[in-house]
């Protein structure tokens, strides 16, 4: 209880002989001032007022806090616009029910069931896609083909310069590290090998495959993510439109398509890079040139090459399979857009493994 | 308080200069209910945002409480739109917060109250609208009909003097309209707040305002101020009565 200035909000409580309580309120309530506390079990409740000067919602507010366990209490002292604004709050029906609060155990299954129907649903995703291409393969599916160009200058074309970048200082950086280390053996020529392997036969796709997650898996969930929040893929589904052939056939297609060429270009920039380093040493242009073409065989480069082909369809079908199952809202596209690029690199690297392991096998 | 909440004269809005309704002369008395209808991109909206301040209007004269915001400095205006509350058409709840966030954000930023009443505040108002039970939902996780309501919560965090409702039964079916027009008027029962609501919907509109502003937009131009009531029948005001004809009929 409080009752300090007029002008301040004070509550007081007193027990009556029959237990029940009498809640009396007074002063200014006004919020962001100090509010009274005050702490009572009772069945019933009484509120009444004394010298009540002026308030706006803190003083129902705070009732209806301080009442909420009360059955029924009695207002029939209290103004009768605060009666109503008391009132209100406890009348208005709600119409859809919420979800009880889960436990521990019930969070972990509910966890558990995510993550298995989140694999479900990327499984479909591909099946979905695969399909898809199949059908655009035999003329079934309506896929807008017109984006194929436009994606390919954006996933390709404007990669360049980023790729080139990349690829010129990969290239110098591998050759700066093999240069020391040959050094010792005495086998500065070699760093051409070095180069111009690693390049070609890894570092070139692997590069391009992690920029096309950077930059064209995080912009195709954004896009279809965006698509989704703004009802445009339901559109496509009323029309009869399958929105994974239609949207995502042309993005994965243009994307396969130009990561491969944006590998070999990175390649080469990465042997220029190595060059540059290697040549401002003991080696000449030439000796430099001749290693290089001698170190990477055909096998080497088609080995590269499909690696980057692969790497370039995970890179657009994780923008797209996150774009389609992005949330309905803004936090939900960005979601979306981080979680591509995370998808994307996890699937490179791993199936980069798996490459290695097979061209071991297979003595490519 | 000023004797009108909301008065303009000869008001021209419109987009970058250009009036695309024009002759908007009306005064409202605090504490009423005013629908701003018409058909379809004639500017209701529009005469809505140049309302509350939210825009500037192409022409005319125009005052909120007392004030006439096209000649108040930005820290005035924002000042004054602290007073106002806003429901937009397609809800705008911050989809990264709970719906008692959404409501706690305004309270936090402008009232500062100790957490425990920052939380009061937004419970109570959450209650208001029937949303007690979903305090701790995203924006993405309700239907819309409970998200015009959270937003509406919001709307009254700040025990606003003059509403602006945009469409609030757009896209709500007849039950929940229903229930959003009680609500309406419950608020303004409860608060004593002047509100101004952008429709179309007659049912909703005969329900609930005390005057309408008919737009036109053959003239480009206010047709009529007068109780909807009065666009039942065909006096005065031809295209406002066909158009109300027309939609009480839908």
């Amino acid at each position: 209880m409080s009752q300090t200035s007029p002008s301040q909000a004070w509550a007081r409580t007193e027990v009556s002989a029959d237990g029940a309580v009498l809640l009396t309120i007074g002063g200014a309530w006004k919020s962001g001032s100090a509010l009274p506390e005050v702490a009572f079990r009772a069945d019933r409740v009484a509120v009444r007022t004394e010298g009540l000067e002026d308030f706006d919602s803190c003083l129902p507010a705070w009732l209806h806090a301080h009442l909420r366990s009360i059955r029924s209490p009695d207002l029939s002292s209290l103004p009768l616009r605060l009666q109503s604004l008391v009132r209100m709050a406890e009348t208005v029906a709600v119409t859809e029910t919420a979800n009880a609060e889960a436990g521990l155990l019930e969070n972990l299954g509910a966890w558990g069931a995510e993550s298995g129907s989140s694999w479900g649903r990327a499984l479909e995703h591909i099946g979905h896609t695969a399909l898809g291409f199949l059908r655009a393969g035999l003329g079934r599916a309506r896929v807008n083909w017109n984006e194929l160009p436009l994606q390919m200058q954006t996933a390709g074309v404007d990669a360049l310069p980023i790729v080139a970048l990349l690829g010129f200082l990969t290239g110098l950086i591998m050759a700066y590290v093999g240069l020391i280390q040959l050094k010792q053996v005495g086998a500065t020529v070699y760093v051409a090998n070095l180069v111009a392997l690693a390049m070609a036969r890894e570092m070139g796709a692997l590069m391009t495959g992690v920029i096309a997650c950077g930059r064209t898996s995080t912009a195709f969930a954004s896009q279809l993510g965006s698509m989704n929040l703004s009802q445009e893929s339901d559109a496509l589904r009323a029309l009869g439109i399958n929105p994974v052939e239609f949207l995502a056939l042309p993005r994965i297609l243009a994307v396969s398509l130009m990561v491969p060429l944006l590998s070999v270009f990175a390649t080469f920039v990465g042997v220029l890079g190595g060059m540059v380093v290697a040549c401002s040493g003991d080696l000449s242009v030439d000796q430099y040139v001749t290693q290089a073409v001698k170190a990477v065989s055909w096998k080497s480069f088609v080995a590269g090459f499909i690696k980057s082909v692969v790497f370039g369809f995970i890179a657009a079908w994780a923008g797209c399979y996150r774009g389609h199952v992005a949330r309905r809202s803004a936090l939900g596209v960005g979601e979306a857009a981080t979680s591509a690029a995370v998808l994307g690199i996890t699937l490179i690297v791993i199936a980069d493994a798996v490459f290695a392991v097979i061209f071991n096998l297979y003595d490519i | 308080m000023a004797a009108e909440a909301i008065a303009c004269e000869e008001l021209a809005v419109g987009h970058g200069g250009k009036a695309i309704m024009s002759g908007i002369t009306f005064a409202l008395k605090p504490g009423r209910i005013l629908a701003v209808v018409g058909p379809s991109g004639c500017g209701k909206s529009t005469l809505m945002r140049a309302l509350s301040g939210l825009d500037d209007p192409v022409s005319g004269s125009s005052r909120l409480l007392g004030r006439d915001l096209t000649s108040v400095s930005t820290e005035e205006r924002e000042q004054a739109l602290r007073r106002l509350g806003f429901l937009f058409q397609g809800s705008a709840l911050f989809s990264s917060l709970t719906l008692r966030e959404n409501v706690e954000l305004p309270i936090r930023e402008f009232l500062s109250p100790p957490r425990r009443e920052q939380r009061q505040l937004a419970e109570y108002k959450l209650s208001l609208v029937g949303l007690a039970d979903a305090m701790d939902k995203l924006p993405s996780e309700i239907s819309g009909g409970m998200a015009k309501r959270a937003a509406l919560a919001r709307a009254l965090a700040l025990d606003p003097e003059v509403l602006f409702l945009d469409e609030p039964g757009a896209g709500l079916d007849p039950l929940t309209a229903a229930r959003m027009d009680e609500l309406i008027l419950r608020v303004r029962e409860a608060f004593g707040t002047t509100i101004v609501m952008v429709s179309h919907e007659v049912p909703s509109i005969l329900r609930t305002a005390d005057f309408c502003v008919y737009l036109d937009t053959e003239t480009g131009r206010m047709e009529a101020y007068a109780p909807p009531r009065d666009f039942l029948s065909l006096g005065a005001h031809p295209r406002a009565y066909a158009f109300f004809q027309q939609n009480h009929r839908n």
